[in-house]
């Protein structure tokens, strides 16, 4: 009996002792976009953060790798675009990473796309539309004003589920947020003479930016969602090209730029490579160079 | 009995399922997950112990349901509906639930799945490169392996991906022939050990490699009975169309590996996949074997070496080549046999969910299951509605 409560003792002052050590320790992110990993850093600048993906990765189709599922294991927080944009792989890292802490969004699992309202929601889905989400485009980054809104709920998620720092992200938060409001303005201000104009974009991996600048996308290079450019394809918007209203061709940094550069050749258009995402080119190191820099290579081409 | 409750219930489970309400909401947490795998083919041979016939046929034809069951669990049923010599048969691939809270990186599944033993074994006949699965799998595990039983898997907090596990299972398909039907199984007859590791190398590179073992109990070939004669072993042996293996042991021995390639780690447009996987399968001999009578070798084993080069959004190839070489039962004595098979694919994909494959394969055999020199062309269809299924590494 005696050696058993001294025993539970023991037990008792070990377990406390892990749960501090636990408490204290590095708070491990895994974010499924660089665009995420870089908005968790601005939140949360001493957590350690792993993007499951790169600039140069079409996020829709990533393999379930050993690597994923290893750091998945290790995640305190999963911070995802959503609107089933990873359903291909997600759900899979979610299973086989055996993580109870990041198995729902009331723990730590966190989708940008529940935070706003997103565009193109769609009330019948059918396969023969292409892969189309039901739940709207999930390439939400590119409009300012939705990015701040996931933002502040990101804070409260990290504030969920690392209580202990509620402080430093709220004052993460604000810093972010005075940085964000002020930048948004002058990049308007950048972006005003490309109102109006049209262009010919891959997918429609840039629609909220175009929304928000007020860029008219009037073809897209994929004949569906999803599906490569076909040359019958690219004829009809080589016909389209030669109306003459068009500002250029739109990629993005994870796209095949075969299509967009024929056609590119054919109607003598510019053909603008912009970065997907954080990383897709020497000057997006983070959110702020990666606005800073998509609208002005749009500019370049003006 | 069982076989047509199960199918009607099903049916009855998926219509309930498949309203148009229930489409246009998230499918991803509570709701569950409906998809239907449709396969077809034409082909001029048969290859040994495959599940396809030739001529015209359908393969797995699949209808799976999944979603979490509660905050705790996880739940998933895969209907598979196969033809074989012209009866349509309903069967339970996948039954399951798994754990999805347990702390520290375990989780148990129980119910009916498929074995994590090897590389291709956990993954659906649908997601392969190849028409039909390696030889090593069609004579060892009955082309893939899923039993009724349970799971413990631990994976570790490590960056290198670091998983292991053990099963247990029923074992009824793995069984050793009983001809006379007077052998008494154990009714846990398979237990099995894995480990498998992984990561990547640079952004371009993946790679896992993994190591299992399966613990037959009975997978001893059982004592040939001398007054025994040739008819009646004709007439049980017959065709075999269960999953069940041919070739079993007491010992399955499996190593694998799989390497994945794609330009900047971007696999929509071109990537490239290595995979091989050797297995050994030891003491099968029976108990009361006259020395004599000995089998050349005390093993059989069989491997495959493939890879798949996809080198636009819409079309891949692949080359594939593996060999078995066991040892048959003939009354009392063993006959060495043997198969070398290559194969070529060449798949077009109109999108992700759909693929028109062509396939060739040169079977070169030393009297493995009567087989010799064979040359078959396949084409085949595969395509997938419903939900988008999530796939292995």
């Amino acid at each position: 009996m005696r050696i058993n409560s001294n025993l539970a003792k023991v037990a008792a002052v070990a377990l406390s002792i892990t749960y501090t050590g636990l408490a204290h320790a590095e708070l491990n992110v895994f974010a499924c976009e660089p665009e995420y990993a870089a908005l968790t850093k601005e939140l949360a600048p001493t957590a350690n953060i792993y993007s499951a993906t790169t600039a140069f990765q079409d996020p829709h189709q990533v393999q379930a790798r050993p690597s994923l599922i290893a750091k998945m294991r290790q995640a305190d927080l999963v911070v995802c675009a959503g609107a089933d944009l990873e359903v291909g792989w997600l759900p899979m890292l979610q299973m086989k990473s055996a993580n109870a802490n990041v198995r729902s969004t009331d723990q730590g699992l966190f989708f940008a796309a529940d935070q706003i309202e997103t565009l193109d929601k769609l009330t019948s889905v059918d396969r023969s539309m292409g892969d189309v989400h039901a739940q709207g485009n999930p390439h939400l980054h590119f409009d300012p004003t939705r990015l701040l809104k996931v933002a502040t709920a990101l804070s409260a998620k990290l504030t969920q589920v690392d209580p202990a720092s509620a402080v430093d992200y709220q004052k993460a938060l604000a810093d972010f947020t005075t940085r964000w409001q002020a930048a948004v303005p002058r990049w308007e201000e950048q972006a005003k003479g490309l109102q109006g104009k049209k262009v010919i974009a891959y997918h429609s991996s840039f629609k909220y930016l175009f929304n928000w600048i007020g860029i008219e996308q009037v073809a897209d290079l994929e004949p569906k969602p999803g599906l490569a450019p076909t040359s019958g394809h690219l004829a009809s918007l080589l016909a389209r090209a030669e109306q003459g209203d068009i500002l250029a061709v739109v990629v993005a940094s994870y796209q095949d730029e075969r299509g967009a550069k024929w056609l590119g050749e054919k109607a003598n258009l510019p053909v603008v490579i912009l970065p997907m995402s954080v990383g897709g080119n020497d000057s997006s190191q983070d959110l702020f160079g990666l606005y800073d820099s998509v609208i002005s290579l749009l500019n370049g081409v003006k | 009995m069982t076989v047509l409750n199960t199918r009607v219930s099903l049916v009855a489970l998926a219509c309930a399922l498949i309203s148009p309400s229930l489409w246009a909401e998230d499918s991803s947490l509570t709701n569950p997950a409906i998809s239907a795998v449709l396969n077809g083919y034409y082909q001029t041979g048969e290859r040994p112990l495959a599940e396809s016939p030739d001529g015209f046929g359908l393969g797995e034809t699949e209808l799976a349901l999944s979603a979490n069951i509660d905050d705790i669990f996880y739940g998933k049923v895969t209907a598979v509906v196969e033809m074989h010599d012209g009866d349509t048969e309903l069967n339970l691939e996948e039954a399951f639930i798994q754990t999805m809270a347990m702390p520290a990186g375990f989780s148990i599944r129980g119910g009916r799945f498929l074995s994590d033993i090897g590389y291709l074994n956990n993954q659906h006949l649908h997601t392969d490169s190849f028409t039909d699965r390696p030889i090593a799998y069609r004579a060892f595990l009955g082309g893939h392996y899923f039993d009724d039983g349970v799971r413990l898997n631990y994976v570790a907090p490590t960056d290198l991906y670091w998983t292991m596990g053990v099963e247990a299972f029923k074992g009824e398909s793995l069984r050793a022939a009983d001809e006379h039907g007077e052998r008494e199984f154990k009714n846990v007859g398979v237990y099995t050990l894995y480990s498998k590791v992984g990561g990547d190398i640079g952004d371009n590179s993946s790679w896992q490699a993994g190591l299992s073992y399966l613990r037959n109990e009975n997978g001893q070939v059982t004592p040939h009975e001398e007054h025994e004669t040739e008819d009646e072993h004709e007439a049980v042996e017959g065709h075999d169309h269960s999953h069940a293996a041919s070739y079993t042991g007491q010992n399955t021995y499996g190593a694998d590996f799989v390497y994945k390639w794609a330009p900047s780690g971007n696999y929509k447009y071109q990537n490239l996949s290595v995979s091989g996987e050797y297995f050994r399968v030891s003491d099968f001999t029976p108990t009361d074997l006259h020395p004599e009578d000995a089998p050349s070798k005390d093993y059989h084993q069989g491997w495959y070496l493939s890879s798949v080069y996809q080198f636009t959004p819409s079309w891949s190839a692949g080359v594939r080549y593996g060999e078995a070489d066991t040892q048959e039962l003939h009354d009392d004595h063993f006959h060495e046999q043997k198969l070398k098979e290559s194969e070529v694919s060449l798949a077009w994909h109109s999108s992700h969910f759909s693929t028109v494959r062509f396939q060739y394969t040169h079977q070169n055999g030393t009297n493995f299951d009567g087989i010799e020199d064979d040359n078959i062309f396949t084409i085949q269809y595969i395509m997938s509605l419903g939900a988008h299924g999530a796939h292995q590494f």
